[in-house]
């Protein structure tokens, strides 16, 4: 059967730049985080560890507060879009996407239309902006000025780090699998930003419908 | 796949007023919480710099501010312990120091 494999500009160049080192800050903050919490290594390799975790946190403030500041619309449409709930997302859901169906019984269950993020991938946006705000605002308020913070604010900013850390980590292994299992959004992502029309419509039909049009050439990169 | 892309989002979808109530829930939610962690850091010393005020305060109302102006400090010394750093003064106020660091071991 003919796919068409017209390309629809999905991940624009500042918010795959954004990503890009978001995942080569987040990857070793995580890491780092764990052997941080159990603490499993000797007293200066703890201490590498801790510089590294430092280093790679300040990277992922800088890289947020400048995509916040730069490209200001953009965290407005993306908050916009996974704060917005409605009867397709509780469909979606209800049958996981039909991932699980899919994955253990190779059965294929109607799925509720998407827009450009589906219901799970609007959760997981939803606890990287509070989570990701979070971890950012403790964790430099931890480094940076912990003996000003009073004893109790300290423990509650630890733990508050500490929660979205693992909230975050957790959540990384099923980003992973499901951003490579969507091969071609993981390119997009990745590489040229661009997804074939077909697999636009068959996983984010609404946003195809509703929010995609033709560019004249002149537009395109 | 082209160089070139065919389709893009159609352009900004959100409405003015839309982009504003969401823009000013963003900043406030980043406001909110640097504001308080600030407010908890600029008021740290509240508690120490209230309890110094009120012993202060205290001082500043009492009846008798030095010890030898305390009619019943003067009248244990004429009808009792003799005169200060008296032998039965000593013996009886002087405190001694039992070093009991062991016993926490």
């Amino acid at each position: 059967m003919h796919q068409d494999n017209r390309p629809i500009l999905k991940h624009p160049l500042n918010v795959r730049v954004f990503h890009y080192i978001l995942l080569l800050s987040f990857l070793p903050l995580a890491a780092t985080g764990l052997l941080l919490f159990f603490k499993p290594l000797s007293d200066s390799a703890m201490g590498l560890t801790y510089d590294i975790h430092i280093v790679a946190g300040v990277i992922m403030a800088l890289d947020a507060v400048a995509f916040t500041l730069m490209a200001f619309d953009r965290v407005v449409l993306f908050t916009n879009r996974v704060f917005t709930f409605g009867g397709n997302d509780v469909g979606w859901f209800k049958v996981l996407g039909g991932y699980p169906q899919k994955f253990l019984l190779g059965k294929k269950v109607a799925v509720p239309p998407m827009r450009k993020y589906n219901s799970g991938q609007k959760l997981f946006g939803v606890c990287v902006l509070l989570g990701g705000t979070a971890l950012i605002i403790t964790g430099l308020a931890l480094w940076l000025v912990p003996y000003a913070i009073p004893r109790d604010t300290a423990w509650l900013l630890g733990m508050i780090h500490l929660g979205c850390g693992l909230l975050l980590t957790a959540f990384l292994p099923v980003h992973l699998f499901l951003a490579v299992y969507r091969f071609d959004d993981f390119k997009a992502m990745m590489l040229h930003g661009k997804v074939p029309y077909h697999d636009a419509a068959e996983y984010t039909p609404l946003w195809v419908q509703e929010e995609v049009v033709p560019v004249s050439s002149k537009h395109a990169e | 796949m082209t160089d070139k892309y065919q389709f893009t989002e159609d352009g900004f979808l959100l409405s003015r007023r839309r982009f504003m109530a969401v823009g000013a829930a963003i900043l406030a939610l980043l406001a909110l919480p640097v504001g308080w962690l600030g407010n908890r850091i600029a008021k740290r010393n509240e508690y120490i710099k209230a309890r110094a005020d009120a012993l202060y305060m205290d001082d500043a109302i009492a009846k008798y501010r030095v010890s030898h102006a305390n009619p019943a400090i003067a009248r244990y010394y004429s009808e009792f312990g003799g005169e200060p750093l008296g032998h039965l003064s000593h013996e009886l106020l002087h405190t001694h120091f039992v070093d009991r660091t062991k016993l926490k071991s």
